[in-house]
């Protein structure tokens, strides 16, 4: 069994009395250690499906089963618990919470899970070390860099060891420098801890990147490359 | 323009707003609510003092007024000169002539007030007709009738029919003794009614005192008691000189004092709610201010003068002052008519307090003050007014460069 | 970092709107400490003085005397005089007898009631001899002086000096005469004490009715209220052997002083609860704010994997955090009120004509305060209890956010 799989779904918002299809009928398997991007204009569908991928949202038919979880056969509460162990998240707008420093955003989903303080700052303090941001835990994200926000992200999304970051136009607010550096920086992560990335984008470094890239117009899959390595 | 531009801006925020309005709303009807409670006190507390007792006007000699002096006497026909009489503004006259004495029965004795009266006429300034809880009101043809308090009722042991002797000192020096007969009982509530107060026929009195033909005073109702110093005055010009018209105001300077007292108090009170709503409109106005800030960077970059935007906020404070005022003072009305047609009754927690002259009935009930509307009403304008000030100076010293910049 | 840390942070995310909302609740917390205190002072004071003018901390009784004021009722005091002096916090036990009479001047009569007293330890405790000289005090038990009331005075139209008859009913049912002398004058200011008091030898009033050796009424004068109740239960074991009497408590014996308090205390009660609501209603549009404006992070919270239960909890902390400080801030505050109304006080003096009278007891013009900690810490914490109350919506509001709506907001 794939970690990801859509079978046949679809997902229409309503927007006042018109219903507005995002997806139709959608068939996708993503094998773990995957390295993909769902590519595509805006109003494409990218949003929607990574938020059904990352159990954020429900298809209105069709069936979502991430790493073995039936999202239509879950509560909201299992959802959340099943996020808090198995998905990172990375946002466009890096997302932070303002008050709390770089440090304290980092291990955020850790504190959720209860680990203890001492040993979720040491882990936290490794991955900074290792995302070239070290120094800055004490900062609060209004004092960082775009590209430092994001870093702190990633630390934050990686923290709790997911096995699936899902990671929404990471590199629409950066410079190609910075964009190019973060793009490395994940790949390696994909290739040295096997964590499954998937991002949305139309951005053309982040397709250059992929290992796969599934092409959506319209909410439909037009085209889905594997990049031979 | 101005205007529909400060309306709308009010509900860009709906749940702010209403919820800033409620505020206002709460603290202006519930305190209309509780002045018209506290003005009912003192109605009960007046009416205790004059619609039981003196009247709005009292009528006597100087000597009289000032001591009670048996022989400061007048002629029973004085209440029926036409300057009485005739007098638009006076609605009732009553003439009384009253000892001071002691009534027994038994071995039980108590000091006592009898107040010679003739009953149609007494009815016209008192109401103790209407608070008779046993027997009945003096009637025109017995002339040895008696009504008492029920305080003192319950002392002397005494039920209607019964028989009671009054000693006093008569005005020929001789001890007057006399024997009645007790009609009825009322309670007005008020302990020094209830337990001094006897009301016989005034030529009965007449005969005790051996006063014939005598009274000691006229006392008269009003059709506005708030009229009263007026009225006053004005019979005071045609009174010989050892005669004077006393208004309730000069008889009880007590009462006066207390609701003059009142209108302090009740403007202290107004402030310090009135602080607490204003600092909340404050909050309100200085969010939707920063929330704004570039928008008025446009307005101005536009050419809007900084006294425009000043006078958009203030407008928008005023607005909403005036919205909460009008349905402040809608439901702050709704609820004193309800406490005015329904009340509350106290008697189960608490008995009738009596101070400064008057009694406070055990009963919330509210009446409809002028006061007890404008003062809540004026300042919650005020307050509005200046809680809006700071926003609107913060407003129109925005710098229109750095105001557009902002996020 | 934990959840009360991150909602202490939250807190000051808009200082100003926290400030404001901040002095709104410590503001209206010192107010209505204060107005407590000044109330449970000024109320202190008229109990204090309502107590010696009239029937005392704590009243013994013929049972039934209460109800019926009738003046058969006496009973005899014997040693209970002694006894309840001896009592700890007991100043003073003041013997009187009440009779109904007339009193005559060569012109006038009125009906009174006169009050048999022990002269000496009467002076000491009644304010309203306060200011009467020794010398025009009543003798002894049994002299022929009084102590007469101003307007009295006026309306018998006699003069200190002159003498007066005072006739009653004797216990055979026969009326007694008695001469006496007016020695003092009191002028208390209330027209009610100054139209009808006489203050008369024991003795002497009980020679007038033929009450030889009893009282009506033993006034029990304590060092200060709050021993009341522990003296009542010691009165109560000395008077047990005597089934005829009863002690009961001031708010028995003066129900217009009692009720006029009590009817006060509820007008500014309804008063306080008006500050409350409208505080209330601050606190719910400041967190509603906060809340509405931070969807959008909220909605990254729960994507990252917090439950809605987490939200609410850390709104509930944040309005704990204000509710705390505020209250903090606003007894500090209550407290530095208090002290400067303990010490310095309101002075009405410019502004009544020469007494305050209330319920029946004139008080002193400088209305002062009075320590109610218990009370301060009540109110405090009321407000603490209000502030999570008023979390409640906004709460609920953050709670039911998903996490795709939140991260869409703004």
């Amino acid at each position: 069994m794939a970690l990801i799989e859509l079978h046949n779904v679809s997902k229409v918002y309503r927007l006042g009395n018109q219903k507005v299809p995002a997806l139709t009928d959608i068939n996708l398997k993503v094998e773990a250690g995957a390295f993909a991007v769902l590519a595509g204009p805006s109003g494409s569908g990218k949003t929607t499906a990574l938020n059904l991928i990352g159990c954020l949202d429900h298809p209105t038919s069709g069936q979502v089963i991430v790493s073995g979880l039936d999202l239509g056969q879950s509560s909201n509460r299992q959802l959340a618990d099943f996020r808090l162990q198995n998905i990172g998240f990375i946002f466009q707008s890096y997302n932070l919470i303002p008050v709390l420093t770089a440090a304290e955003n980092a291990e955020f989903t850790l504190m959720l899970q209860k680990v203890p303080r001492s040993v979720r700052r040491q882990k936290v303090l490794a991955l900074f070390a290792e995302l070239g941001i070290d120094g800055l835990e004490q900062r609060k994200p209004a004092d960082l860099s775009g590209g430092q926000q994001q870093r702190v992200a990633i630390a934050r999304a990686m923290a709790a060891d997911p096995r699936v970051i899902l990671a929404d136009e990471p590199t629409a607010n950066l410079d190609s420098h910075t964009a190019e550096g973060l793009l490395d920086l994940m790949r390696r992560l994909n290739c040295e801890k096997g964590t499954t990335f998937i991002f949305s984008s139309h951005d053309e470094r982040v397709i250059e990147r992929a290992k796969r890239v599934i092409h959506l117009q319209d909410g439909h899959i037009t085209a889905d490359d594997t990049v031979p390595s | 323009m101005l205007l529909t531009l400060a309306f709308r801006n009010l509900w860009r925020n709906r749940r702010r707003t209403l919820l800033t309005l409620s505020a206002m709303v709460v603290s202006a009807a519930l305190l209309i609510l509780a002045l018209g409670v506290f003005s009912g006190m003192f109605r009960d507390m007046l009416a205790s003092a004059t619609e039981q007792y003196h009247g709005h006007l009292v009528l006597a000699r100087d000597a009289y007024h000032e001591r009670r002096d048996l022989f400061a006497h007048l002629p029973e026909e004085i209440v029926h000169q036409s300057l009485l009489a005739d007098d638009p503004d006076i609605i009732g006259r009553s003439p009384r002539l009253r000892s001071f004495g002691l009534i027994s029965r038994r071995e039980s004795s108590q000091p006592v007030e009898v107040m010679g009266v003739i009953p149609r006429m007494e009815q016209q300034v008192t109401s103790l007709q209407n608070q008779i809880v046993a027997g009945r009101y003096l009637p025109a043809d017995q002339d040895n009738a008696a009504v008492i308090g029920q305080g003192l009722a319950r002392k002397l042991d005494v039920q209607p029919g019964d028989e009671l002797v009054f000693v006093t000192q008569a005005a020929d020096g001789s001890i007057g003794n006399d024997v009645l007969i007790v009609q009825g009982i009322f309670a007005t509530g008020d302990s020094r009614h209830d337990n001094n107060l006897i009301l016989a026929p005034l030529p009965w009195v007449q005969k005790v005192l051996v006063l014939p033909g005598r009274i000691h005073e006229v006392a008269m109702t009003l059709a506005d008691p708030m009229r009263a110093a007026a009225v006053a005055d004005r019979l005071n010009r045609h009174m010989p000189e050892d005669v004077t018209v006393l208004d309730w105001g000069t008889l009880l300077p007590e009462m006066r004092e207390v609701i003059a007292a009142y209108d302090v108090s009740r403007m202290i009170i107004v402030t310090i709610l009135y602080l607490a709503t204003g600092l909340g409109i404050l909050n309100t106005f200085f969010m939707s201010v920063m929330e704004r800030t570039r928008e008025f960077g446009i307005l101005m970059a536009q050419g809007m003068r900084p006294w425009t935007i000043r006078s958009l906020v203030l407008l928008e404070t005023l607005m909403l002052g005036g919205i909460a005022l009008v349905i402040g003072i809608f439901c702050g009305a709704g609820m004193t008519f309800y406490m005015q047609q329904v009340g509350i009754d106290l008697a189960g927690y608490i008995t009738p307090v009596t101070y400064a002259g008057g009694t406070i009935l055990p009963r919330l009930h509210a009446v409809f003050e002028t006061g007890n509307f404008l003062v809540p009403a004026g300042m919650l304008l005020l307050i509005s007014l200046l809680a809006g000030f700071l926003p609107a100076n913060r407003a129109a010293r925005l710098d229109p460069v750095q105001a557009v910049r902002e996020e | 970092m934990d959840l009360l840390y991150l909602a202490w942070r939250n807190l000051w995310r808009n200082r100003r709107r926290t400030i404001i909302t901040l002095t709104a609740i410590a503001f209206s917390i010192m107010l209505v400490q204060a107005l407590h205190n000044l109330s449970y002072g000024v109320y202190a004071g008229m109990v204090d003085s309502g107590v010696r003018a009239g029937s005392g901390h704590l009243a013994v009784y013929h049972d039934n005397y209460l109800a019926t004021r009738d003046e058969s009722l006496t009973f005899q005091d014997r040693d209970l005089i002694d006894k309840i002096a001896a009592i700890d916090g007991v100043t003073e036990v003041l013997p009187r007898l009440y009779i109904p009479a007339l009193a005559q001047s060569s012109r006038e009569s009125r009906g009174v009631v006169l009050i048999g007293v022990d002269p000496t330890s009467e002076r000491r405790i009644n304010p309203f001899l306060k200011d009467l000289p020794a010398e025009a005090m009543v003798r002894s038990t049994d002299s022929r002086d009084a102590v007469i009331g101003s307007r009295l005075l006026k309306e018998l139209q006699i003069n200190p000096g002159q003498k007066f008859v005072v006739t009653a009913q004797h216990r055979d049912g026969t009326l007694h005469s008695e001469l006496l002398r007016v020695r003092g004058v009191v002028h208390s200011g209330m027209k009610d004490i100054d139209g009808s008091l006489i203050l008369i030898g024991r003795q002497r009033a009980t020679v007038l009715a033929g009450t030889a050796g009893a009282v009506h009424e033993l006034a029990i004068i304590l060092a200060e209220t709050r021993q009341e109740a522990a003296v009542h239960r010691q009165v109560e074991t000395i008077i047990g052997s005597r089934p005829e009497i009863e002690a009961v408590s001031w708010e028995q014996a003066m129900p217009n002083l009692a009720n006029a308090i009590k009817l006060d205390y509820a007008s500014q009660k309804f008063i306080f609860l008006i500050i409350l609501v409208i505080v209330a209603i601050g606190v719910v549009n400041t967190l509603l704010m906060s809340v509405m404006e931070r969807m959008r992070e909220f909605g990254v919270i729960l994507a990252v994997g917090s439950k809605p239960m987490t939200l609410r909890v850390m709104i509930f902390f944040e309005a704990f955090s204000l509710g705390l400080l505020a209250a903090t801030v606003g007894t500090i505050l209550g407290c530095l009120a208090t002290w400067y109304l303990v010490k310095v006080g309101i002075d009405l003096t410019d502004f009544v004509p020469e007494s305050l009278e209330f319920g029946g007891v004139v008080f002193d013009p400088v209305l002062r305060a009075t320590w109610d900690p218990n009370w301060m810490v009540r109110i405090a914490l009321y407000v603490i209890g209000l502030t999570l109350l008023a979390a409640a919506y906004p709460a609920v509001k953050a709670g039911r956010v998903t996490p795709v709506e939140g991260m869409r907001h703004h």
